[in-house]
Formats: structure tokens, sequence, C-alpha cells
């Protein structure tokens, strides 16, 4: 007997329907699978006929064929056991009832007939719901996640026999529900806090413009003067996300399949810290079907490049279109997917490869030559989209020895969501949000400066060998420090600020390499 | 004189033959051979037409008998199935692959495992 149903795949973000088709015919025992499955897919009928055998069901004999349509579009993953079980069962009259067409069958089976969770759920349900489906059937343990697209009943099952007898009729499932608000409000304090790290003001200001404006930052100092401690404790003083970011950055983790076993919902903003032996891939995404890179777990949140200089120069170039557009394109043969990536890029790096050089107090052993390939790695138009660069010195004894007695997160945080609400005034009916992002003629619009303010702008750019693009850049982060300054225009103090944290644009900076 | 391999075999063979005419399947054929195949019994129980392969053994060390059907084995056997069907013009027929090995001890005793459903299509 035929028997259709509906499955789904996902290109990118995006869901499709995929409909299981089941039939057999007597003859030889066998069955096969098309519609381009994968490996996992094809691999899928032993699961499945252990799966119906151990959940005391009969394998129907004769010979299956199951067609997955569309059938031009490479199918992956383990997620279609669970509809093919049921196609089978329900094709041999196992379940009773006919199955309706507003369902979707979303699971991996177990041999002993257990459903287990798969990956990219939330953005499915998200497209189901779009293609008008009504009922989604999957693992109990992606049940939290399913239900955050409201509008869908979601059927949480523990294994085939449960899933086959609510089918009959036999038993009832209520549908799963949670309360999306609650969740979203109950995870989102952090733990790391501001005020622990000791000294650094300097740092922890350039941090907070960084903040504020979601400008990129580039941390230049010795080991142990804390730069990896600062960077950990940026989510903290980043406003919180909102509901539907939230919804978005746990999309991308749903993808990636970093969700199973965590919270449905990531109500924090996400921070990356890859290694520094990453490949460009594992930064930018890709795969046979593209998958998301670091640079899109990091969309609305930190991406955290300690050891910038030891990153392959490979990697440290690939970075340069998503901080440009904010997302990034994958092209494979199989398919070409945009995922987004506004993440905010924060680097950290020693002032030299032994860590030393320019101390006070230790002296730096690097030959020149090592100095210079050191900094060679970090090209022009690399730095140049960097906004501030900071100098994170080695702490003095009294400050070590000193309790930290730092400003808490949250009175940063306070100032920074102020100073971000200016910039959602500001960019209204634009598709930017902060002054980071902003165009050459925005920049112009925006970026008002009195006459004492140009004075001094026009003196860096003489004394200090500027390029044009710095002149931009100085800009923007100025017009970050007037809005956290609650200043309508920019003023000298404001520039002044600025253009201090653009001490590598003379080739090495002060570090003259 | 001791007993040939192809001895063994028949043995074997009608041991398990009065093994399935206990178990009421009705013996339809045996030794049916195709260009590329050979079956050893073709039975029939209840809806099912059976196809047997019989595997002989004097020793029991080598591990599982079923593991000695290897793919090739199977795919003369699915092969040969395939032709029976054909030449037979049977349709709409479910079938299934059994095995049945034949532990033969010194004493002339003979020891017998079934393994219903034991392999399938592809």
């Amino acid at each position: 007997m035929l028997v259709k149903l509906k499955s789904s795949a996902l290109n990118g973000l995006d869901g499709y329907i995929v409909e299981v088709e089941v039939d057999s015919y007597k003859g030889l025992p066998g069955q096969s699978i098309v519609g381009l499955p994968d490996a996992a897919v094809r691999e899928s009928r032993d699961r499945v006929k252990f799966a119906i055998i151990n959940s005391g069901f009969e394998f129907p004999p004769g010979y299956f064929t199951i067609n997955l349509a569309p059938g031009d579009v490479r199918k992956e993953g383990p997620l279609y056991d669970l509809p093919i079980a049921i196609g089978i069962l329900s094709s041999s009259s196992q379940i009773k009832s006919e199955l309706s067409k507003d369902h979707i069958f979303l699971g991996e089976l177990a041999l002993n007939g257990d459903v287990r969770p798969v990956a990219g759920v939330l953005p499915i349900c998200f497209s189901a719901k779009q293609a008008g489906i009504k009922q989604v059937v999957v693992s109990r343990d992606n049940a939290d996640e399913a239900a955050l697209v409201s509008g869908l009943e979601i059927i949480p099952v523990t294994n085939l026999k449960e899933a086959a007898e609510y089918l009959s009729g036999i038993i009832n499932i209520s549908p799963h529900r949670i309360d999306i608000h609650a969740l979203f409000e109950s995870n989102q304090e952090y733990e790391l806090d501001f005020s622990d790290v000791k000294g650094q003001q300097h740092a922890k200001r350039a941090l907070e413009i960084a903040a504020a404006g979601s400008h990129n930052i580039l941390m230049v100092g010795p080991p142990g003067s804390g730069k990896t401690m600062l960077a950990k404790r940026i989510p903290s003083i980043l406003p919180p996300l909102s509901l539907d970011e939230a919804l978005e950055v746990t999309k991308l983790y749903s993808v990636t399949g970093l969700l199973s076993g965590k919270a449905a919902l990531i109500t924090r903003r996400p921070f990356r810290s890859p290694h520094h032996t990453t490949s460009n891939i594992g930064i930018i995404g890709g795969g046979r079907i593209p998958r998301p890179g670091e640079v899109s777990l990091a969309h609305l949140g930190i991406l955290f490049l300690d050891e910038f200089p030891e990153f392959e120069r490979k990697v440290l170039e690939v970075l340069r279109q998503p901080l440009e557009d904010g997302k990034v394109t994958v092209s494979r043969a199989l398919a070409s997917i945009t995922y987004p990536a506004e993440f905010m890029l924060v680097a950290a790096m020693n002032p030299c490869p032994c860590g030393n050089y320019m101390d006070p107090v230790k002296t730096c052993v690097c030959p020149p030559y090592k100095l210079q390939r050191y900094w060679g790695k970090l090209s022009r138009p690399l730095i140049d989209r960097i906004d501030l660069h900071v100098e994170v010195p080695r702490l003095k004894k009294e400050e070590l020895a000193a309790h930290p007695t730092g400003e808490p997160s949250k009175e940063i945080r306070n100032r920074v969501s102020a100073a971000r609400k200016i910039q959602e005034e500001r960019f209204k009916g634009t598709n930017i949000h902060s002054n980071s992002r902003m165009t050459p003629k925005q920049v112009r619009e925006f970026c008002k400066l009195d006459e004492e303010a140009e004075a001094i702008l026009k003196a860096a750019i003489l004394h200090l060998k500027m390029s044009g693009r710095s002149y931009d850049r100085i800009l923007k982060v100025s017009r970050t420090i007037a809005d956290l300054d609650g200043s309508e225009s920019i003023k000298a103090k404001h520039i002044a600020e600025a253009t201090q944290y653009r001490s590598l644009d003379t080739k090495g900076g002060e570090y003259n390499v | 004189m001791g007993k040939t391999s192809k001895d063994i075999g028949d043995l074997g063979e009608d041991r398990a033959c009065e093994y399935f005419i206990q178990k009421g399947f009705k013996i339809i054929e045996r030794n049916y051979r195709s260009q590329q195949g050979e079956i050893d019994i073709v039975a029939r129980d209840g809806e099912f037409l059976v196809f047997v392969e019989v595997k002989n053994y004097s020793f029991r060390s080598y591990g599982s008998p079923l593991g000695a059907i290897g793919k090739n084995k199977r795919k003369s056997i699915i092969h040969a199935a395939q032709t029976y069907l054909y030449k037979n013009n049977i349709k709409d027929t479910n079938c299934r692959f059994d095995v049945v090995t034949i532990y033969h001890k010194h004493n002339g005793n003979c020891a017998i495992d079934y393994i219903k459903d034991a392999f399938y299509v592809g």
C-alpha cells in the first residue's frame, strides 16, 4: 500500500518540506531508498528495521521502495528515520488510521526504538509553519526547541511505539508548550563581571566604546596582562539580546547541532573564541552543503581571536568580507548559502613573539626579523577594519596586590545601552543599527564637528600621517564617544580620545616595526 | 573409506529437508541452478516462498556459520532466486531467504541451527 507522509530538510537556515513515500510489492525481501540520499540516510534502513522489530512490531515482508521527494535535492542526516519507520508501519497496516497531511515527522531512531534528537529543528519548524503544517512529531529532547515556534502543535515522543500508538489513536499525547518569555528572561545573567579585572582602566574604557558602537577592537599587551580576561567579559556589558535576536542566534546553533542538551533558547550573546589553528573553513563556514562557521556562531555577539597573528594568513584575510557586510556567503557545488555574521571582532596579541617587546621590566629576546614577520601577518586592509587599537600594559606590583575595585558590568552596560538607544534613533529607517556600520555618506551626515574639533583632527592627520580610511574610522569612533557622553555634536575631546585609539596606523604603530 | 564433501553436503540437505517437512514446509525443489548461482532448497511456508541455503560443518571453532555466507554467496543466491521467480513466472508472492546450518558430529549425529529471514536484497 502506498503511504505518503511529510518530513523536512534544511537549505541553510530555510527548511522545506520533504515528502516521504513508502510502497512495497510482494517479492524478494529488501528495501531501497531513492531521492539522492547521503550515507546517513541510506543507513537508516538498518536502524529502521531494528527499531521496528524491537518496538514489538513486525518488519513486513516484501520489497520496499522509499522515495524522498523532491528527487533532485540531496538529502542528508538521520532525521528521516522516524518518518520512514512510520511509513513502513502504516504501509503494512500496523498503524491503522490514515495519516494526516498536516503532520511532519523528524527524528533519528535508536536500535531499541527510541527517538533521538536531530539538528536544525527550530528553523525547520519556522519554515513548516509558513508551509501550513499544523503538527510536528519530534523527539522529546527536541520538544522545547520546537515549541519556540508559536502556532504549531508539537507532539513529543520518546520512542517509535509511542509515536505509532499516538497515530493509531490508542494513546493521547498533549502538545508540548513552553513559556517562551519566562525562558527568555530566566537566563540573562552573566557569571563573569568587569569588576573582577584589576586595573586596566584605559582598556576598559576602550572596550566600553567598542561595545557602545559595536566597533572592532585589537588589544596589544604582554602575556598575563588581562587581555583574555577582559575579552571574556565583553558580553556582560553589551545590551541584552531582544527576543527576535535570541531566536535568530538559536536558529544558527540549532542548524549546527550545538543546541542539544542545553537550554532550548540562547538568551545570552554568544562568545566564540576559536583556537588559532582553526582553518579558514572553520571560521567562515563550509562543507559539501555549507554549515555555519565561527563568524556566524558569533552572530550578534563576540568573535574573540586570541593570539591574532598566530592565525593563518588565509584565515585573517577571509574575515574581511563578513567584517564589511555582516553576513557571509559560502558557495559550494551543491548549494550557495548566506549566513548572518554580524559579530564584534575582538582580537588580542602580544607585542612580539616572546611577549616582552617594549616592556619596562622584562627584556625582549626576539630578533628583528621575527618581529617583522609577526607584525607582517596583519595586513593593512585588515588593520584598517579594526576601529580601535588599545594597549593593555603589564600590571604594576601595587595593582596586582590590590583587590579588584573596578566598576561592575551592570553600570557599564547601562551607559552602553543608552548610547545604543541614541544610535537606534539616529539610524531609524536605514538598515544599520550601530555607528560602526555607517557608510561614508552617513559619516558626513551624522558626524558633524565643531571648529575646535575640526582643528584637532586636521593636526592629527598631518602629524600622524593617517590614511583616508583612518579618517573615517576616527569620525565613527568619536561619534560613539560623543553618544556615550550624551553629546549631540562631536567635540574636541571626543576627537582627541578617538585619535589615540589609532595607534597602529603608522606601520607597526608605536611598536615601530 | 571416508566421506567426500559431496556426501556430507547431500546428507546435510536430506537432514534439512526432513527438518522442514517436520516444521510443515512443503519442499518444492532441491539444488536449483541458474547460470550464476545455486539454491539448495526451495520450499513453501504458508504464503512465503522460502529459499534455503544449507551450510554444513564438522568443526565449531570458526565462529558463526552465518559468517560463512559472505557477500558473494548471498549475491549468487539472490541471483538464482530472481531467475527462479522469472522462469516459473511467480509474481505477487512474498519471499524469504533462510539459512540452515548443520553441524556433523563425529559420532554421526547432527545438530541443526535454523536462521529465518537471514538476509535481504540490497
